[in-house]
């Protein structure tokens, strides 16, 4: 990765007024002058091309470690947010970023680095492969990849799940939600719109005694 | 294959998932295999479980690149374009919208009850979403236990998850599921 031309600031001005409006967010680590739309558009190209099996990884690692924009604590703050929005949550995670630091223009400069090369790449590939399914060799190792993710899937809803593990009503609300949705095969819409308010409701404030 | 309505029908489907996937496109496959395969049958059960397979093997975006490849399968290259967009716009659009808005509330009690009120719900969908991956595409016990001794690796090791996915695929192509 090039350096971008705005991007090395030796010594971090005092304070130059951060264009936009995100002077709201406790400035932890005093975030380099100017992240250029470039800079964002390089930092996520990167993370979905590195991103096999799990781009929230690289998100972090890119964006915290070898960066530095963000510290541990923001990144997780996103990242929670990031996970209770709709949609694929690398996807949200990329356009905060980007509106965090550059607003509108950042939020779409970081979308496309994410999409638009790594999607092609992708896409063709993967056309590639498609078009030899058929083939018993290429069926056979697909099936089998395809039984390990959905393994992996699942572990993680498992990894997700341990924090609320003494919540009975958190456990008996995932339950209802797979069960809704994996054995009685109702629709996605009706499972999150008749579980998701009770869920709300039942849930107590983490300072409240416990359910 | 698929009758002339059928582009616009799981674009506007794929919109419609996408806005209420809370914790992610895992938990809307489920429902979108029901869609395609059980409802309408523009792709046969085998096909949407290749779709799955073939974006854990591929860089970039995946469960933006399997609606794209579900897409081209029912209506060509416009249709698996529409359907990449269909995953990420309507998400991203909100995102934007609310994330303003959600960092000034971050410490408020109503959004953290929130926070603990979703996660439960979306974590069921998720698990549900690898729970219905694993059974489709005639999966034999061998299959099964290929998918629980990967989740268990997953949880119990620190290995990184593409070794269980090239073994898998190993496993596979010698023909053992």
């Amino acid at each position: 990765m090039g350096p971008t031309p705005a991007e090395p600031p030796t010594a971090p001005q005092p304070s130059p007024p951060p264009n936009g409006p995100r002077r709201a967010e406790g400035e932890l680590l005093g975030h380099p002058a100017r992240i250029t739309l470039s800079a964002l558009f390089l930092a996520f190209l990167e993370v979905s091309l590195l991103g096999f099996g799990g781009p929230i990884v690289w998100a972090r690692r890119i964006i915290v470690q070898r960066r530095g924009w963000l510290s541990d604590p923001e990144f997780a703050d996103i990242l929670s947010l990031c996970q209770f929005l709709p949609g694929p949550n690398v996807v949200s995670i990329t356009v905060c970023i980007g509106a965090k630091f550059r607003g509108p223009a950042g939020a779409l400069a970081s979308l496309l680095g994410f999409i638009v090369i790594p999607w092609t790449v992708g896409f063709a590939l993967g056309m590639l492969f498609l078009s030899y399914a058929h083939i018993t060799l290429l069926q056979g190792i697909l099936h089998g990849i395809a039984a390990a993710a959905a393994g992996l899937i699942i572990a993680t809803g498992i990894r997700l799940l341990l924090p609320h593990r003494r919540r009975p009503i958190a456990l008996g609300f995932a339950a209802l939600a797979f069960a809704g949705l994996a054995i009685v095969k109702l629709p996605l819409l009706i499972v999150v719109l008749g579980l998701a308010p009770l869920s709300i409701a039942a849930a107590r404030p983490p300072g409240a005694a416990a359910p | 294959m698929s009758s002339p309505g059928a582009p616009a029908s799981l674009v506007a489907h794929i919109a419609l998932l996408a806005m209420i996937s809370f914790g992610g496109v895992p938990g809307v496959l489920p429902d979108l295999r029901d869609f395609v395969v059980d409802a309408n049958g523009w792709l046969s059960d085998r096909e949407f479980a290749n779709c799955f397979a073939i974006v854990q093997a591929v860089p970039g975006p995946n469960m933006i690149l399997m609606m794209s490849f579900i897409g081209w399968k029912v209506g060509g290259l416009p249709t698996a374009i529409a359907s990449a967009l269909a995953t990420f716009g309507p998400p991203c659009a909100l995102s934007f919208a609310v994330f303003h808005f959600w960092d000034r509330f971050r410490e408020t009690a109503w959004q953290q009850r929130m926070r603990r009120g979703l996660a439960p719900v979306t974590i069921g969908l998720v698990v549900a979403g690898g729970y219905v991956m694993a059974q489709t595409g005639a999966a034999g016990w061998p299959s099964l236990a290929l998918t629980a001794a990967a989740g268990a690796l997953l949880l119990l090791t620190r290995f990184n998850p593409l070794w269980f996915l090239a073994a898998g695929g190993a496993l596979g192509g010698f023909g053992l599921l």
